[in-house]
């Protein structure tokens, strides 16, 4: 075969990849797209489209990602600051655009959260990273590119802990943090994901299947009517947020409420939620679990609490845009990867 | 054109409740002997003025049934919302506007309360008050100009407001329906019923006590949802006691906005007298005004 014949195939199955499964709405539901596993001397990039990080701060996550087999490469906003953010917005756009368009970068590794991607992601170009896909890595504000890219291009991405999460010394890592760290490298390198956790008294029970999208909630509440806004009908939806008063929680729920957001999923994970509180006001009278609770009383999907998943020590590796099942039942609630 | 509820006559009742947060009784009374002995009015204060229930002035069936039987008593022309908080998100979809829509009446109120006039404006086309609310007339402050303007619009005069210019100032010309109110709870209704249309209007924000970061966040927001591209006019109220992050953002509110909207060529100005502070004049909801920003000032009419 020659090469242009090739080409010319493998474009074809492409986009039959991508081809429409079903028509829901005007909300055309089409195949995860899966960027290519890595393997050892495959190239990660750091980069921080965000808040600003030092170089120092990255060197535990250099070193152990080196001892995974993976070259790194610092981009660079790693160093850079412009008050709160990674370099100026320009600096931030350039950096994540370089990486994306590098064809040795295998994977790209979000040095830290922050805020800053929504400044940025309608002025990325994503035309060669669609040809050719690649993992993007973080949370809490790198729900922006999550969320983006299931939206747009059912690119499946990670969800997980980044460079400012490695302990100094891998050594004195307490157990929790090696397996979730290292839960990034599985996620990485294709390993199929499973994860479990000890049932919540305030679960709902059932199994459910489809494809996982979420991420900071209060990331997820300002992407609401933007091109970046997330569909969730027919998906296991996880969310997780932290310093935000109960009352903030509750809007937020009701906003996923209200804009149909929780009426059409197959199942709802909340993760960590750290609560935000102030002396001196009344009590809000509901808890995390009541305000959710609440909020999907009508829909007889799972519902599971306390999954793994937040601005904590116990947040491992999920895989976005990626169809699992979600088993909740009285003892257990487990999570796992389908193909 | 939007519906206008009748104006107030002398003698007619004007109700007062608490759809969100709680006011004890003490603090609204200042506002109930102005609306009696100063205005003319008749009052009538709901139940849940002076309750409370955890963080809200009731449960959510006590404020929803207050509220309720505001809505639907015939003798009640006007409901002022005695304060704001949080809590109309979690009633608003129970609210039944059936009696209201067929003989619309003031409603009163900002912060929280631009949920209501988000709703309705959006579902029933109905002319709505962002407006000072009870505390506003405690410490003889009832006599300010911006609480008097809650009068005048009561009383159906026209209103016209005038103030002083501001260096980020956009000079033109733009007519259109006023919509508005609270940031936090515009971006909060965006993709529920509630959601606010821009196109063509006249947007006026205002918000306190949020991190800069947020704001920033907050009016990217509204723009990527294209609710700022297709504005008459702009106008920016007070952003007032803004917190910030241990790494400070380095802009101000006003900065933050200035940059976002640079783009667009319709008419903007900042510092208009809508605020969470004393500095908050009437606005009609959904009703036709000018804005005219010059170099010398700034005059919104209706």
């Amino acid at each position: 075969m020659n090469r242009k014949h090739f080409i010319t195939s493998a474009s074809v199955l492409l986009t039959s990849a991508a081809l429409p499964l079903k028509t829901e709405g005007n909300e055309i539901e089409t195949a995860s797209v899966f960027p290519a596993y890595l393997k050892k001397g495959d190239t990660i990039g750091i980069t921080a489209p965000a808040g600003y990080i030092t170089l120092e701060e990255i060197q535990p996550a250099i070193k152990l990602m080196e001892t995974w087999g993976f070259k790194i490469k610092v981009g660079d906003t790693i160093g850079k600051k412009d008050f709160t953010f990674g370099g100026s917005d320009e600096e931030r756009l350039n950096d994540f655009q370089h990486l994306l368009d590098d064809r040795f970068t295998k994977a790209i590794m979000c040095a830290r959260g922050g805020y800053g991607a929504v400044r940025i992601i309608d002025k990325l170009n994503w035309a060669k990273f669609r040809t050719k896909p690649k993992w993007i890595i973080g949370f809490s504000d790198i729900t922006v590119f999550h969320s983006h890219l299931h939206k747009n291009f059912r690119i499946a991405s990670i969800h997980a802990k980044m460079c400012n999460s490695f302990p100094v010394d891998w050594n004195l890592a307490e157990p929790i943090q090696v397996e979730t760290i290292e839960s990034i490298q599985k996620a990485l390198s294709g390993e199929k994901m499973e994860y479990s956790t000890t049932s919540n008294e305030n679960n709902k029970p059932g199994i459910a299947a489809g494809v996982l999208v979420g991420g900071n909630l209060k990331t997820l509440e300002s992407l609401a009517g933007s091109p970046s806004d997330i569909n969730t009908t027919g998906k296991i939806l996880f969310v997780e947020d932290t310093g935000e008063y109960l009352y903030s929680i509750d809007r937020m729920f009701w906003n996923l409420k209200r804009s149909g957001k929780l009426s059409k999923l197959k199942g709802l994970i909340v993760g960590g939620f750290k609560i935000k509180t102030e002396a001196d006001t009344e009590d809000f009278g509901k808890t995390l679990e009541q305000i959710v609770l609440e909020k999907v009383i009508n829909y007889k999907y799972p519902v599971c609490f306390d999954f793994p998943v937040g601005h904590q020590k116990n947040n491992f590796a999920l895989k976005c845009g990626v169809k699992h099942k979600l088993i909740v039942n009285q003892n257990e609630c487990i999570l796992k990867e389908i193909r | 054109m939007i519906k206008t509820p009748p104006f107030l006559s002398p003698g007619d009742t004007i109700g007062l409740v608490c759809p969100a947060g709680s006011m004890p009784v003490e603090k609204v009374s200042e506002c109930i002997r102005v609306l009696n002995e100063d205005w003319g009015y008749t009052t009538k204060a709901g139940d849940t003025i002076g309750k409370q229930f955890n963080y809200f002035s009731g449960t959510d069936e006590d404020r929803l049934a207050d509220f309720q039987k505001m809505l639907d008593d015939d003798e009640v022309k006007a409901i002022l919302c005695a304060r704001g908080g949080y809590g109309l998100t979690r009633i608003i979809d129970k609210i039944d506007f059936t009696k209201f829509k067929k003989n619309p009446k003031w409603i009163i109120g900002f912060s929280d309360i631009t949920i209501l006039h988000a709703h309705i404006y959006r579902n029933l086309y109905i002319s709505t008050l962002h407006a000072p609310m009870a505390n506003a007339f405690n410490k003889g402050e009832y006599k300010n100009e911006f609480v008097q303007s809650l009068r005048n619009a009561l009383e159906g005069k026209k209103l016209k407001y005038q103030c002083a210019p501001h260096e980020f100032n956009k000079k033109g010309e733009g007519i259109g329906e006023l919509v508005g109110g609270n940031l936090s709870l515009l971006v909060h209704l965006t993709g529920t019923d509630s959601d606010m249309k821009t196109k063509g209007r006249i947007l006026f924000l205002e918000d306190v006590g949020e991190y800069l970061y947020n704001i920033d966040r907050m009016m990217r927001q509204l723009q990527r949802s294209g609710k700022l591209d297709k504005l008459a006019g702009l106008i920016i109220g007070g952003f007032t006691d803004c917190k910030d992050t241990e790494n400070p953002f380095a802009q101000t509110a006003y900065e933050i906005i200035r940059d976002v909207i640079k783009e667009y060529d319709y008419p903007v100005c900042f510092g208009f007298p809508v605020s969470h502070e004393k500095e908050n004049y009437a606005l009609k909801t959904g009703v036709g005004y000018k804005l005219k920003v010059s170099k010398s000032k700034v005059i919104l009419e209706e």
